[in-house]
């Protein structure tokens, strides 16, 4: 039974808030005697500091409080524990913060940052991924083998490392008719969310209260508590709207360094970004990869060996990014059946900005590399592609590159649909074509709480640690919740965002919310269930086990008419044993992957809850110019049960969006120095609504069993999967050759149709 | 550092001879200051609220379009769509909504960027400058202002206060197409305009074209009218392509490089001289040409 009728259309909460324009934001918020936050940031990319003296910063009129490395504790944090709050005699990169200041405004802000004496000896820039694993290569960390870290090796550069083999690489080479080898290079993107992030913090005695655009709320509190040596229950993060994150949101960012500069003023404090912040300062960027890929198969189609070598940029240090090289040897071997492979993924540190989890990480620029290959590979034996995937991708029951055998999935659907939503055999103009490419993504299981309540009048409460980052998935709770109680999904009211009041949460991180926190929201209805349906019981003089709930009342199975009302019920319990609900949920295990060796392995033996996807994009190339325009867009997913069709739906347009962007037009741009040349809007081209073509979506509605609530996987990240690699197999059907180098620009798709170009 | 409204253009003047700064819709200067690319300057005199110098008048001989005219009013004026419609082809393409209805025409000019989208529609059509100070005007050709990249040849005192147009022949059409990657809040990667006058044959009688953001100015292609002239538009195009292409001195940077830019110019120009010479021909072509008939990432 689908959870909303068809009739009814979900008005998310917070929908009317941020369309009129009343929402509040960090930005937004004032708060007596509030200061400015300024950074001094390194704006060189890799160099020792020889002189850092704040004093006359600390003279300038209006200036409270100006931080370095000695105003805080001596602690090093991250995936990998490489970084500092402030940077001590070495910066890293150009983003890297070297001094904080607050002011009575911004102007007296930034007279502190020009009266800051420092001074750097420039060291060796490191940039360049293959040189910067040669051997003598200079090293970005001198000092790292002393950082701790979990099951990582030490060597050289390289930040993580994965390896994975399965059956015999060589021997499967031997047995190919064919062996095809291809290179990919992206370039670094940004999530480029519409609000740049702000941090406002207010001491209370000993207790801070940190108000902040992050996207993982209780990651924030405990890095807080890492870096400034606080106890949880001193620190309270709490977030107003915030204005999309895309993982830029994720991790630990400012609230340790506006606290620290709060407490020293003595008077709240606040950080709002510049868009040119927003690029170059956080540790979240999509790494820039190199991608190989040598692929063996018979003339009959079958594959018979993979061979993958992954190069990731980590940058200057590790935020979250310990796991990429995972993701990215899953992602290059790809959803498909073969028996014989071998991976092998670096994560590198470079002086460039540090990455970080990005809407899907890894996988966009994997994605379309690998099925840019796959369109090759089919050409070699003269299969069409989408009958090459359909013969090549995993099935249910199927055993995938890992070894892990899938349970009920709906790939093979999602590439049925998504070639008969767009027409695939349609008659094109001659500069016209249609290309296709499939994508996965992996779920990620993880503790979560919520607490559910309902008051006298039968109004419910649901109060959850989960983090609304503009995906609607907060606002979906209350679906759940209604479910479980028979009642309406307006009967409750959400308390959302703010770590003191609300169970722990991983935060909008990873397509988390629904899986984790709807599980937990929908054990703590089941709890007040219990409890109504007791109450009923007594009523009706019915066993509690007869009573459904439904419309809103309790009643007998079988007899309708022998029904009392939910708000009778809360009633009644207002003057006794409270409806209190707290729910956690036991997360699903991860499957276990058989036969692969993993070393120095950050990721997930086996991928819990695997969303597929196939994307089908129409093309028109302007021959003369290079330009590429996105016609129409098929999307065909399975995320399992879908909860709320217009929320998932919009993740799907806004997925594919992104992914047009990322295919065409964006692209971080960097000098021989390190430093980023397009950090702002005007050179970083963003995709904009009217750029927007039709997308059609299709949802492959597999009941997938444990996982999420009802059924249901995730959906947020994997619609930003496929689209890039379906639109470089559209150009590549028009100009008889990939383009080997990511966003595939107007000027590149240009240079490989004139057989030249930069690569 | 101060800010006075300006009540009257005399007003406006008085405070330029003493070293003031103009600003209208602010969308270069405020942005530029915002980005950091030059600070605002110390003393500035706003003269948004010069209502006559917002208006779109015909004279005797052509047109006036006042300095303080923006964008938005251009695209849609009736005088500028039929008889200059290579300046509303321009127009519609700048920026955004917002930057339209409040970035004007001499804003545009006076901030001299070689990939302005107005410039070389103007040099085609023929427009001069009208600069006024509190000494006196003087008028000054568009080859002869711009000077360099956010140069100009006016006095810093000078105001420009209006753009004249010559009246169109008979038989004439223009327009302004650009190269863009996406279909908003784009900025030229290149541009071309062109205008056409048709003999009664179907042949080219004369014309002009004038290349964006391949120089350190707008420019002429200055053989294009002997080029195109008792020509078809099919062959004018071609010819004018090249010579776009070969005249054009482009850099390479982030947009594009200087081979990618070269040779796009070029296409440009063709795009701009056929659709000058179809709308020179009766064919109603709708503005911006880009959207119309598909210029780069458009149709």
């Amino acid at each position: 039974m689908p959870l909303l009728t068809e009739s009814k259309v979900f008005i998310r909460p917070d929908g009317p808030d941020k369309v009129t324009g009343s929402g509040r934001y960090v930005a937004d918020i004032t708060l007596t005697g509030m200061l400015t936050a300024k950074f001094l940031y390194a704006g060189i990319s890799h160099a020792e500091i020889i002189r850092l003296d704040v004093s006359a910063a600390r003279r300038v009129p209006g200036v409270l409080a100006v931080l370095t490395h000695e105003d805080v504790p001596e602690r090093r944090f991250g995936s990998i524990a490489d970084r500092t709050l402030f940077a001590k005699d070495v910066v890293r990169f150009e983003g890297e913060v070297v001094a904080a200041v607050a002011a009575i405004d911004a102007e007296a802000a930034q007279k502190a940052l020009d009266a800051v004496v420092v001074e750097y000896k420039p060291l060796q820039v490191v940039t360049d991924l293959e040189e910067a694993i040669a051997d003598g290569a200079p090293l970005v960390h001198e000092g790292w083998a002393d950082y701790e870290a979990a099951n990582v090796e030490r060597n050289g550069n390289v930040a993580s490392f994965t390896s994975m083999t399965r059956g015999d690489v060589e021997k499967g080479m031997a047995q190919a008719d064919h062996v095809v080898f291809g290179r990919y290079v992206a370039d670094a993107t940004h999530a480029a969310p519409i609000e740049p992030r702000g941090v406002l913090a207010q001491w209370e005695g000993d207790r801070v209260t940190i108000w902040s655009s992050t996207q993982v709320p209780f990651q924030a509190r405990d890095g807080v508590c890492e870096t400034l040596d606080l106890p949880t229950n001193r620190v309270r993060i709490i977030v107003p709207h915030m204005g999309g994150g895309f993982g830029g949101k994720c991790g630990f960012h400012y609230e340790a360094h506006v606290a620290a500069l709060a407490r020293v003023a003595r008077r709240p404090v606040r950080l709002v970004f510049s868009r040119r912040e927003e690029f170059i300062a956080p540790d979240r960027r999509r790494e820039g990869m190199i991608i190989e890929i040598t692929t063996g198969l018979k003339s009959d189609g079958t594959l018979t060996a993979r061979r993958v070598r992954v190069l990731l940029d980590n940058g200057a240090y590790s935020a979250d990014s310990s796991f990429f090289p995972h993701m990215a040897a899953m992602h290059t071997l790809g959803p498909y059946k073969i028996d014989n492979i071998h991976a092998e993924a670096f994560s590198i540190y470079t002086n460039h900005q540090p990455s970080g989890s990005v809407r899907a990480p890894t996988a966009p620029q994997t994605c379309w590399a690998l099925e840019s290959h796959t369109d090759e590979l089919a050409a070699v034996v003269g299969m069409d592609p989408v009958a090459f995937r359909q013969q090549n991708c995993i099935d249910t029951g199927e055993t995938g590159v890992a070894g892990q055998v899938y349970d009920e999935i709906g790939l093979q659907e999602c590439i049925r649909e998504a070639v008969s939503g767009i027409d695939y055999g349609q008659d094109l103009e001659d500069d016209e074509a249609i290309g296709v490419a499939v994508g996965w993504w992996p779920s990620f299981p993880g503790a979560s709480g919520a607490f559910v309540k309902i008051d006298r009048d039968g109004k419910g409460v649901i109060t959850t640690g989960a983090q609304e980052c503009g995906t609607g998935s907060v606002m979906t709770l209350p679906i759940l919740a209604a479910a479980e109680l028979g009642m309406e999904p307006e009967d409750f009211e959400l308390v959302y965002q703010d770590t003191s009041v609300a169970p722990y949460d991983e935060g909008a991180t990873g397509s988390q919310t629904i899986l984790n926190n709807g599980r937990a929201t929908v054990e703590a209805a089941r709890q007040i269930a219990v409890q109504l349906k007791n109450l009923a019981a007594k009523k009706l003089e019915a066993s509690p086990d007869d009573i459904v709930l439904a419309d809103g009342r309790a009643h007998v199975a079988g007899s309708p008419e022998s029904a009392v009302s939910i708000v009778e019920l809360a009633g009644v319990a207002a003057g006794g044993e409270l409806l209190l609900g707290k729910g956690s949920g036991t997360p699903p295990e991860y499957p276990s992957a058989v036969g692969v060796a993993c070393v120095g392995d950050q990721g997930l033996s086996g991928w819990a809850g695997p969303q597929f996807s196939c994307h089908a994009v129409k093309i028109r190339l302007d021959r003369e110019t290079g330009v590429v325009r996105v016609l129409d867009v098929s999307a065909a997913h399975d995320s399992g049960v879908i909860i709320n069709p217009i929320g998932a739906s919009g993740q799907v347009e806004g997925g594919v969006m992104m992914g047009i962007g990322q295919a065409l037009t964006e692209g971080t741009v960097y000098d021989e120095d390190g430093a980023q040349k397009n950090p702002a809007f005007l050179d970083y081209k963003l995709q904009t609504m009217a750029d927007a073509p039709p997308i059609r979506v299709h949802f492959a509605e597999v009941h997938t069993p444990n996982m999420g609530p009802h059924g249901s996987k995730p959906i947020a990240e994997a619609p930003n999967v496929a689209t890039a690699a379906a639109i470089s197999n559209a150009i590549t059907k028009l100009t008889g050759q990939p383009v080997p180098r990511l966003p595939m620009t107007a000027q590149r798709v240009w240079e490989t149709m004139r057989g030249g170009g930069d690569g | 550092m101060s800010f006075a409204i300006a009540g009257s253009l005399d007003e406006a003047l008085a405070a330029l001879a003493v070293g003031a700064r103009p600003i209208a819709g602010g969308t270069d200067l405020v942005v530029g200051a915002r980005q950091g690319k030059a600070p605002l300057p110390a003393s500035l005199v706003a003269i948004d609220r010069l209502d006559e110098l917002a208006h779109i008048e015909s004279r005797d001989r052509g047109i006036r379009i006042g300095a303080m005219v923006t964008h938005s009013q251009l695209m849609i004026d009736q005088m500028i769509v039929s008889g200059y419609t290579a300046l509303a082809d321009a127009a519609a393409l700048v920026g955004s909504p917002s930057t339209r209805n409040i970035g004007t025409l001499g804003g545009n000019v006076m901030n001299a960027s070689p990939a302005m989208d107005t410039g070389a529609p103007l040099m085609v059509l023929g427009a001069v400058a009208q600069l006024r100070s509190a000494r006196g005007s003087r008028t000054v050709e568009l080859s002869d202002l711009w000077t360099g990249p956010g140069q100009t040849s006016a006095e810093t005192e000078e105001l420009c206060v209006a753009i004249d147009l010559p009246p169109r022949p008979a038989r004439s059409g223009s327009a302004y197409v650009r190269l863009e990657y996406r279909r908003a809040m784009e900025i030229a990667i290149v541009g071309a305009a062109a205008s056409v006058t048709l003999a009664d044959d179907g042949t080219i009688l004369g014309g002009a074209v004038a290349l964006s953001a391949v120089a350190p100015t707008i420019i002429e292609v200055d053989d294009a009218g002997a080029l195109m002239t008792g020509h078809l538009p099919d062959a004018a195009a071609a010819a004018v392509a090249t010579a776009a292409s070969d005249v054009a001195r482009p850099i390479s940077d982030l947009r594009a490089s200087d081979t990618y830019r070269r040779h796009t110019v070029g296409v440009m120009a063709a795009r701009a001289v056929d659709a000058a010479a179809r709308r020179a021909a009766g064919e109603e072509i709708g503005v911006p040409v880009n959207r119309a008939i598909g210029v780069g990432a458009s149709r």
